[in-house]
C-alpha cells in the first residue's frame, strides 16, 4: 500500500489539530490517544485504491521554528490552513508557502489551501473570493472547511492524495512495514 | 466494606504523599490509571458507570487479598498465608463532575487521601477552576465536616476526612507554591492563614503558610530572592557592563576547533536550568497552545525552553553559513564539529539540544549545501544518520518515545539500535561512565501530545460536567515531565561564563537571510520563476493586505533572540516590539531585512582581529538572477555609550544591509536592534575606520557608501546639539546610564 505523508501547516489556532483529529479519528474522537504509534495514521480508499495517510501535525511545536524545514522536507503534500475569522492567519500563508517551495526546491508542490471554521459565518473576515484568489496565485485547490461541523474535512486529504498521485504516479512501493501499535488498549 | 481500595497512603505525613507521587510516576506508562489497571491487572474488571447528582464515576470491581481484620497487624508469622482472604470490592474513579464534586473527591468515601487523584487534580485544576475557588471549596468542606463533629457516629470518618483535607493543603503548598503567590496581596494565602488561625492554630500547616507569606513579601520587597526561582532570577548570562571581557578570550570558542565535550556540557547546563524551572502544567494544551497575547506569561517557562532550542539551532545554521568564502572542506569541518558536539549530547542524554543541532543541520539553508556535505567523512555522515534517526517522525516518533522510556531515568545512555554503528562504537569506547547523568527531553513531543489531547478530548461531558478523565490523560504526560525533571538533578556540570558569552555573540540569521547566504555559497540548481510572478499578481489583487511579510514576524518569528537573564517576559516584549515595528520597516521596502534578528556580537574595537561575523560580500555573480536575493552585507553596529571605551570592548549588534537601504532606514534598523526608541533623525551613523570615523550622509545609499576595505563596524550616536558641539569624537553625552 502506498504511504502518503501529509503536513498540516498554518498559524496557531486556525484548527490544524482539530482537522487532523477529525480526519484521523472521525466520530471516534473519545477513544483518541495521541501517544500511540498510529494515532496520526489513517487508511482510506481514494479512487478505488487503498492508501495509508500519515499526518504530520505541527501542533504545539509551531514555535520550534528550526524544525519546520524538516516537516516540509518529509511532507509530500501540504494543507495550508487559515481561519476565515482571522485575517492575520490568512496573511501568514504566503511565507509558509514560499518556505515550502524553497525547501522542496520546486515550484509545484501538492497543496490545498484551506479556509477553516466556515461554520462561523457570522465572524467571517476573510471572504471566500479572497481565499479563491490566493489559491489561484498558489496554483492550488481551495476549500472551506469546518473541523467542528465536519464539513469537507476528508475531501481536503483525498484531494491531496490525488494530486500526489498525479505528480508522481510511479512511486509505488515504499516499504509498508507498518509496525503494530505496541501498547494496544483493550 | 472496610478495605482500602485505593493505593493507600499515610495521610499523616506529606512525605508519604510525595513518596506516592514518585512511586506513581515511575510506574506511569502510556495508559491512564484506569486503563492501566484494567489492562494489566487481571483482578480488575470494569463494572460500569455510576451517576450521582453532579458526578459520574467509572466503577471497577477488584479482587483483593487482605489480612483478616481480626488479626493484629504485627502477626507476620509463618501462618500468615493461611489468613489471606479474597474479597471483591467496588472501586470508583471520578470520570466527570462539578468543581464541588471534584473537590469532595479529594478524599474517598472513607475520608482517606486518594493520592493519585490528588496529584492529578492539583496538576490540572487550573484548566477548569481558579485557585481561589478551589481553596474556598476545600476550606468550606473542612468546616462542614467540623460541624458534623457533634454527631458521635460520624466522628471517625469525619476526623479522617479533615486530616485528608489538611494533607491536600500541604501537598498543594509544597508542590505548587506559585499558585499562592498572587502579588501583591496574596489573597488565597491570606484566606488560608485566616482559616488555619481559626481551625488549626499552631499546626504545621499554619506555620507553613506563614513561611510562604514571609517569603513572598520578602521577594516583593526585593529583599530575599533566590529561593523561588521566579522568572528573571537566573544566573547572569547577559553582558552586564561589569562582566565584559576582552574579545580574544572568546576566540578560543571558534568552530570548528572547539572542545566538543565541553560545549555539550555547557549546552546541557543551559538546558538543565531551564528544564528544572519548567512548570509542567504550563505545557497543558489549554495553556500552551491556546494561550493568547494576554495570557502569554502563563506559559513563560515553556517559551523559555522553546527559545533556547531555537537559539541552538540558529547557532548551528549561522556558524555554518556566516563565512561565505570557506572551501567546502573547511565548511564541512564545521558540520563535523557540530556532529561531535551532538554525539556528546547523546552521551549526556540531552535530547533537547541534540535535536536542536540535528534540526539546524537539517534546516534547508544548511542541508542543501551538497558540496559541503559531500566532504564529510563516512563516519561523520553515518553518525548524522544515526542521530537523525532518533528523531524520526515515523510511527508517531516511536524511536524517540521508546528511547526516552528506556533511558529517561537510567543513569547513563546505553541504548543503541543494531544499525547504529557509530553510536555503538561510542558507547563501547566510553564504557560505563563514572558519573551518572540526568535526562533532558525534547519538549516538543510532550507539547504535541498535550495539544492533541486537548484538541481531541472535550473539556466537559453531558450536563456540562468537567471531564476529569481528560485531566487524568493529561496528567500521564505531566507526570513523565515531572519525573524527568527530578532525574535532571543528576547532572553536575560546571558553569563556564565564557561559553555563555560565546553563545550570545553568535549572529542570528532569520529564514531569508540564511537562505540568501546559502544560495551565495551554492547557487540553486532550479531557479524559481513562478515565485516572483506570484508576488506581483498578489500585490495587485490583494492591495488591502498589508504585506505578506508581516506574517513572517508572527508565524515564523525565527529570529527571536533569547537571553536567559532577560526572563521570558522580556522575550515576549521583544517579540511584540518586533511585531509593532516591522510594518513600518516593511513600508520602506526592504524585503531582505524584513525580519529583524536580535543578536549580540562581541569583539574588540581596536584589536584589529578579524571578527567571526565579518563582512559578507554580496552574492556571487555566478547566479545573476538577482531576485533570489539582493546583494547585502552584514554590518555591526554599536551604540555609543560610556562603557564603550572603558574596557576596550564594544558590544555590537549585527544587522543586514541590503543594496537599496538609505541612511534613515539603516539607522532605524540599528535602533530596533539596540532597543532604542525615538526618531531616527536624532541619530547619526558612522563607520569605524582604523584612523577615523566616516559619518554617513543623511540620505546616502549606505550599501554603496560604506568602505568595504575594512571591517563593517559602525557607531550609532545621538545627533549632537549645538551646546555639545565642542565635545569631540565619541565623547558626546548620552542619556543612557
Ligand atoms: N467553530 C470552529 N472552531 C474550530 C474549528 N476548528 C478548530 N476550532 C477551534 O479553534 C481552536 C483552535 O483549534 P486547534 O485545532 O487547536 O488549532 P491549531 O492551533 O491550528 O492546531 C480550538 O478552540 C478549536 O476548538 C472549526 O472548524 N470551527
Ligand atoms: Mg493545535
Amino acid at each position: 500500500m502506498r504511504e502518503y505523508k501529509i503536513v498540516v501547516l498554518g498559524s496557531g489556532g486556525v484548527g490544524k489539530s482539530a482537522l487532523t483529529v477529525q480526519f484521523v479519528q472521525g466520530i471516534f474522537v473519545e477513544k483518541y490517544d495521541p501517544t500511540i504509534e498510529d494515532s496520526y495514521r489513517k487508511q482510506v480508499e481514494v479512487d478505488g485504491q487503498q492508501c495509508m495517510l500519515e499526518i504530520l501535525d505541527t501542533a504545539g511545536t509551531e514555535q520550534f521554528t528550526a524544525m519546520r524545514d524538516l516537516y516540509m522536507k518529509n511532507g509530500q503534500g501540504f494543507v495550508l490552513v487559515y481561519s476565515i475569522t482571522a485575517q492575520s492567519t490568512f496573511n501568514d500563508l504566503q511565507d509558509l508557502r514560499e518556505q515550502i517551495l524553497r525547501v522542496k526546491d520546486k515550484d509545484d508542490v501538492p497543496m490545498v489551501l484551506v479556509g477553516n471554521k466556515c461554520d462561523l459565518e457570522a465572524e467571517r473576515v476573510v471572504g471566500k473570493q479572497q481565499g479563491a484568489n490566493l489559491a489561484n496565485h498558489f496554483n492550488c485547490v481551495f476549500m472551506e472547511t469546518s473541523a467542528k461541523a465536519k464539513i469537507s474535512v476528508n475531501e481536503v486529504f483525498y484531494d491531496l492524495v490525488r494530486q500526489i498521485n498525479k505528480k508522481s504516479p510511479k512511486e509505488e512501493k515504499k516499504k509498508s512495514n507498518i509496525r503494530k501499535p505496541i501498547c494496544q488498549l483493550l | 466494606m472496610s478495605i482500602y481500595v485505593v493505593p493507600c497512603c499515610d495521610s499523616e505525613s506529606e512525605r508519604g504523599v510525595r513518596a506516592q507521587l514518585s512511586a506513581l510516576t515511575s510506574r506511569m506508562t502510556r495508559h491512564g490509571p484506569c486503563g492501566e489497571y484494567a489492562a494489566s491487572q487481571p483482578t480488575w474488571r470494569l463494572w460500569g458507570e455510576e451517576r450521582v447528582d453532579g458526578a459520574i464515576y467509572t466503577v471497577y470491581l477488584k479482587k483483593v487479598r487482605y489480612h483478616r481484620p481480626t488479626r493484629s497487624a504485627s502477626s507476620e508469622s509463618d501462618d500468615e498465608i493461611s489468613h489471606l482472604e479474597w474479597e471483591t470490592v467496588r472501586v470508583r474513579f471520578v470520570k466527570a463532575g462539578t468543581v464541588e464534586r471534584l473537590v469532595e473527591a479529594l478524599a474517598t468515601d472513607d475520608g482517606e487521601l486518594e493520592s493519585t487523584y490528588v496529584n492529578v487534580f492539583l496538576a490540572t485544576y487550573r484548566s477548569f477552576a481558579e485557585c481561589s475557588q478551589v481553596l474556598d471549596l476545600l476550606l468550606r468542606r473542612y468546616e462542614e465536616l467540623a460541624m458534623d463533629d457533634v454527631l458521635p457516629a460520624a466522628t471517625d470518618t469525619s476526623h479522617q476526612h479533615r486530616k485528608t483535607l489538611v494533607a491536600c493543603l500541604h501537598v498543594w503548598l509544597d508542590t505548587y507554591p506559585e499558585d499562592f503567590r498572587q502579588p501583591p496581596h496574596h489573597p488565597a494565602l491570606q484566606q488560608l492563614l485566616a482559616f488555619t488561625q481559626l481551625h488549626l492554630p499552631g499546626s504545621e500547616l499554619h506555620s507553613k503558610a506563614l513561611q510562604k507569606l514571609a517569603l513572598f513579601s520578602a521577594e516583593r520587597n526585593g529583599v530575599a530572592g533566590g529561593a523561588a526561582g521566579g522568572a528573571g532570577g537566573g544566573a547572569g548570562t547577559c553582558l552586564a557592563a561589569g562582566m565584559r571581557v576582552p574579545a580574544h578570550h572568546t576566540s578560543a570558542y571558534r568552530l570548528p576547533h572547539v572542545p566538543h565535550r565541553h560545549f555539550a556540557e555547557q549546552l546541557t547546563r543551559m538546558d538543565m536550568e531551564l528544564f528544572k524551572r519548567l512548570v509542567p502544567h504550563q505545557c497543558l494544551g489549554a495553556v500552551w497552545s491556546r494561550r493568547d497575547k494576554d495570557r502569554s506569561h502563563d506559559a513563560a517557562t515553556v517559551l523559555a525552553t522553546v527559545n533556547q532550542f531555537n537559539a541552538v539551532s540558529f547557532r548551528v545554521i549561522s556558524t555554518v553559513l556566516v563565512e561565505p568564502n570557506l572551501r567546502p572542506v573547511d565548511r564541512s569541518d564545521i558540520l563535523a564539529s557540530w556532529l561531535d558536539i551532538a554525539r556528546e549530547l547523546r552521551v549526556l542524554k540531552n535530547f533537547s539540544s541534540l535535536k536542536a543541532i540535528i534540526s539546524g543541520l537539517q534546516s534547508n539553508p544548511v542541508y542543501r549545501l551538497r558540496k559541503t556535505w559531500a566532504m564529510l567523512s563516512k563516519e561523520k555522515a553515518e553518525l548524522f544518520e544515526e542521530l537523525a534517526r532518533i528523531f524520526s517522525e515515523d510511527n508517531n516518533r516511536w524511536a524517540q518515545r521508546e528511547l526516552l522510556m528506556r533511558e529517561g531515568t537510567a543513569k547513563f545512555a546505553d541504548t543503541v539500535g543494531e544499525n547504529d554503528r557509530q553510536l555503538q562504537k561510542l558507547l563501547h569506547e566510553r564504557g560505563s561512565p563514572g558519573v551518572s547523568n540526568g535526562t533532558i527531553p525534547y519538549l516538543g513531543t510532550f507539547l504535541t501530545d498535550l495539544t492533541m489531547i486537548d484538541t481531541a478530548i472535550p473539556d466537559t461531558v453531558a450536563d456540562g460536567l468537567i471531564n476529569f478523565d481528560k485531566r487524568r490523560k493529561e496528567f500521564e504526560v505531566l507526570a513523565q515531565i515531572k519525573l524527568l525533571q527530578g532525574a535532571a538533578n543528576a547532572y553536575h556540570l560546571p558553569t563556564d561564563p565564557m561559553f555563555d558569552r560565546w553563545f550570545d555573540s553568535v549572529i542570528v540569521l532569520d529564514d531569508r537571510e540564511a537562505y540568501q547566504l546559502s544560495c551565495q555559497i551554492e547557487p540553486p540548481t532550479n531557479p524559481p520563476k513562478e515565485r516572483r510572478q506570484k508576488k506581483i499578481i498578489d500585490s495587485n489583487n490583494h492591495g488591502h493586505r498589508k504585506n505578506d511579510s508581516i506574517a513572517s514576524t508572527s508565524s515564523s518569528n525565527s529570529s527571536q533572540f533569547y537571553c536567559e537573564t532577560d526572563g521570558a517576559g522580556n522575550a515576549w516584549k521583544r517579540d511584540s516590539l518586533e511585531r509593532r515595528i516591522s510594518p513600518t520597516r516593511l513600508s520602506h521596502g526592504s524585503s531582505s531585512s524584513s525580519i529583524p534578528s536580535l543578536d549580540v556580537s562581541l569583539s574588540s574595537a581596536n584589536s584589529g582581529q578579524k571578527p567571526a561575523n565579518g563582512k559578507i560580500p554580496g552574492m556571487s555573480p555566478a547566479y545573476p538572477n538577482a531576485r533570489t536575493g539582493p546583494d547585502f552585507y552584514i554590518i555591526r553596529v554599536t551604540y555609543e555609550s560610556d562603557c564603550v571605551e572603558t574596557e576596550g570592548v564594544v558590544l555590537y549588534k549585527s544587522i543586514m544591509l541590503s543594496n537599496n537601504e538609505r541612511t534613515p532606514q539603516v539607522i532605524r534598523n540599528a535602533m530596533l536592534k539596540l532597543n532604542l526608541d525615538g526618531d531616527p533623525d536624532g541619530y547619526t551613523l558612522a563607520q569605524v575606520l582604523p584612523d577615523k570615523e566616516m559619518v554617513l550622509p543623511a540620505n546616502a545609499n549606505v550599501y554603496y557608501a560604506v568602505n568595504t576595505a575594512y571591517n563593517l563596524n559602525f557607531i550609532l550616536r545621538p545627533r549632537r546639539n549645538q551646546q555639545d558641539e565642542a565635545i569631540v569624537n565619541g565623547k558626546a553625552k548620552n542619556k543612557r546610564t
